[in-house]
């Protein structure tokens, strides 16, 4: 799939959750590789199982969750394989995760100072001074003003994007080689937003971090992403390079998911995907997406799309790419809008 | 913190005065009046009411009684129990007994039911869990005096573990043996209520994403637990400890009459029947005390574990 190195690779992995109700299928076979000091974005609607494949990577999914198959290969381990003792070996020390919502990831009634430096004394067996050094430099080092008063204090003084950065700050701390961000800035007001992807953006530069960056906005993919995986109803349906999605989509639901981005210049109203994602219960046959899809042949109710090559690194899952497909193209207006994306590109790379 | 806590006892100085002023009055509505025994003739009976102002208007009467308590110090004294006693030296001896059996109970209870509705949370929907839950839902619905009563027939009578009643001795373990049973019984329901409100905070707090992110950073489940969910769990079930303290007082009215222990709670309902009024204020005097005492501390304790309280008030 790549030239690179893959510092993880996900095989084939399928995750399901025992409910009441029976057998969810979160994740249905999903692999991919991260490769050194990349930013890999997964993107999807909510319940698409990314959040769920990151948690599974992360060795931190709920009980009633199987893995049923596949592999997670990361330094020679299978971590699907791990026992929680060793997993805890990796976990903040080698892999760590920046959470959704700040206001709820940090423990309301302990110093963020002691948030931070916990993870320094488990792994590093640092002294209580030496921990806080550290904690004190990478808070300035995110741009946290006045760390030294800053470490005494609670979560509730601070605001929403400070909070941010100390949940970046304690994923920080033992130097990780990858870092996986869940929706890092999903609750955090837009002005904000931009501010601490900046800031990952720059960490990652800094510290050569592979960064696995789940979101569903696409606006925020185009500005991180070096590849794209994007996911429906527990599977990737199409993945490549940043330009290779945005500029040359070749699945429908990226059709759909691009057409359904506002941009400030079209006039028409704002397109929505009819539907709605299937009951993963009893994921159907075939293409899940085919009922949503406008585009759907008859062979995708019967049967699973394989992947098409389109380039060396652009794959997509979609009958509609078969030699015997029909040729159909994408929508008008997501053509227009790609035009004047690139155009835009062009312009500001001129300046 | 120093202002704070004036403050608050300001307030209980207040409190208690209104319970005071509305236990006066209250009791006196009861039928019956004080002194109605048929073989003491009509004058002696004038004589005993104009002596003790009972013959005065009842607003009267309260400013007498005000009067003395707040110039003198002086309560009244029993009129029927130990007549001509003032009523603190009859009460003397009954307080710490009384006092002894709840607050053993409640401050025992407590972290018991921590343990346990800690552990029924972590293993949720096990057998532990269901084992623990069964328990709590049976020591919550089944009111104290019926354990009382088990307790006594079974561990004291039939088997002969403890003594059947209180036993004045001079041997301090032989007084706490006897003790026991009924501290036990008033302790089961605070406990199976702790329990259950542990075990339900604390599956939130599991399933929260602080949890979540102190195992990402590399802590065992039961140690992130450890670190991070049990004091912030222990917040809320705070807030039953003063319900839970009044029932054990009430609850220690009956369990005291079962276990024949001299304390406050069988003077209370024998001071009541007896129209004892005064002996009566006493007591609801003392029970109030204790009570508001019990929601100041707990009202402290939120500060000392919870940083938002503490700190809620200053400015940054």
């Amino acid at each position: 799939m790549s030239k690179n190195n893959p510092i993880l690779q996900v095989k084939d992995l399928t995750v399901s959750f025992n409910a009441f109700a029976g057998k969810v299928q979160a994740v249905r076979g999903v692999s991919f590789d991260l490769n050194k000091g990349e930013t890999l974005c997964i993107v999807g609607e909510s319940g698409s199982g990314k959040s769920v494949t990151n948690k599974a990577i992360m060795g931190i999914l709920s009980k009633n969750a199987v893995i049923d198959r596949g592999e997670i290969l990361y330094d020679g381990m299978d971590l699907t394989k791990l026992t929680e003792e060793q997993f805890c070996q990796i976990r903040g020390k080698r892999i760590a995760m920046v959470f959704q919502d700040p206001l709820s990831a940090l423990n309301p009634i302990m110093k963020v100072g002691k948030q931070i430096t916990e993870t320094l004394c488990v792994h590093q067996k640092l002294s209580h001074e030496q921990a806080k050094k550290r904690a004190l430099e990478l808070m300035a080092a995110v741009g946290i003003p006045e760390p030294e008063k800053r470490f005494d204090q609670y979560p509730f003084q601070f605001s929403g994007g400070m909070r941010q950065r100390i949940v970046i700050v304690i994923a920080l701390a033992c130097n990780p080689e990858i870092l996986i961000c869940d929706e890092p800035t999903t609750a955090l007001d837009v002005t904000i937003q931009s501010k601490i992807l900046d800031l990952i953006k720059e960490i990652k530069q800094e510290r050569n971090l592979s960064v696995i960056f789940i979101t569903h906005n696409m606006g925020v993919v185009a500005n991180m992403a070096d590849r794209i995986c994007v996911m429906y109803a527990g599977k990737i349906v199409e993945f490549g390079t940043c330009d290779d999605i945005f500029y040359h989509p070749a699945h429908p639901y990226t059709w759909a998911l691009l057409s359904a981005m506002p941009d400030s210049e079209s006039r028409e109203r704002l397109f929505s995907i009819p539907g709605a994602p299937p009951n993963m219960l009893m994921p159907p046959k075939g293409d899940a997406f085919a009922p949503r899809n406008h585009y759907a042949l008859d062979i995708d109710f019967k049967e699973e799309p394989p992947f098409f090559k389109l380039s060396d690194t652009h794959y997509a899952a979609t009958w509609l790419l078969h030699p015997y497909a029909p040729r159909v193209e994408m929508p008008e207006e997501l053509k227009r809008r790609i035009d004047r994306m690139v155009e835009e590109d062009m312009e500001y790379e001129c300046k | 913190m120093a202002r704070y806590v004036m403050q608050r006892l300001l307030a209980m100085l207040l409190t208690l005065f209104i319970i005071v002023t509305v236990a006066f009055l209250v009791i006196r509505l009861m039928p019956s009046s004080i002194y109605d025994d048929p073989t003491i003739s009509a004058e002696v009976l004038d004589m005993i009411q104009a002596k003790y102002h009972l013959d005065r208007p009842l607003i009267e009467q309260y400013g007498i009684f005000m009067k003395n308590v707040l110039l003198k110090g002086d309560w009244g004294i029993s009129m029927k129990i130990q007549p001509n006693i003032p009523v603190f030296q009859v009460l003397g001896g009954k307080v710490p007994l009384t006092l002894f059996i709840n607050l053993v109970s409640l401050l025992a209870s407590i972290p018991i039911g921590l343990v346990f509705g800690a552990f029924a949370a972590i293993k949720k929907n096990t057998m532990t869990d269901h084992g623990i839950s069964l328990f709590v839902i049976l020591f919550i619905s089944i009111p104290s005096f019926i354990y009382a009563t088990l307790l006594q027939y079974f561990a004291a009578y039939k088997f002969g573990w403890f003594p059947i009643t209180y036993t004045v001795s001079d041997m301090a373990s032989v007084k706490y043996l006897s003790l026991f049973l009924p501290t036990l019984s008033l302790a089961l329901d605070p406990m199976a209520k702790v329990a259950r409100y542990m075990r339900a905070e604390l599956i939130e707090s599991l399933n929260s994403e602080y949890i979540l992110l102190a195992r990402t950073k590399g802590f065992t489940r039961s140690k992130a637990i450890f670190r991070h969910a049990i004091r912030n769990s222990c917040i809320p079930v705070l807030n039953i400890v003063v319900p839970m303290f009044a029932n054990v007082l009430g609850g220690s009215l009956v369990v005291e009459s079962i276990f024949a222990i001299p304390g406050m709670g069988s003077l209370m309902i024998k001071s009541i029947n007896a129209n004892d009024h005064y002996l009566t204020i006493a007591i609801l005097l003392i029970y109030s005390l204790v009570s508001l005492m019990t929601v100041l501390v707990v009202d402290l304790l939120y500060a000392v574990i919870d940083p938002r309280v503490r700190m809620g008030g200053k400015k940054q």
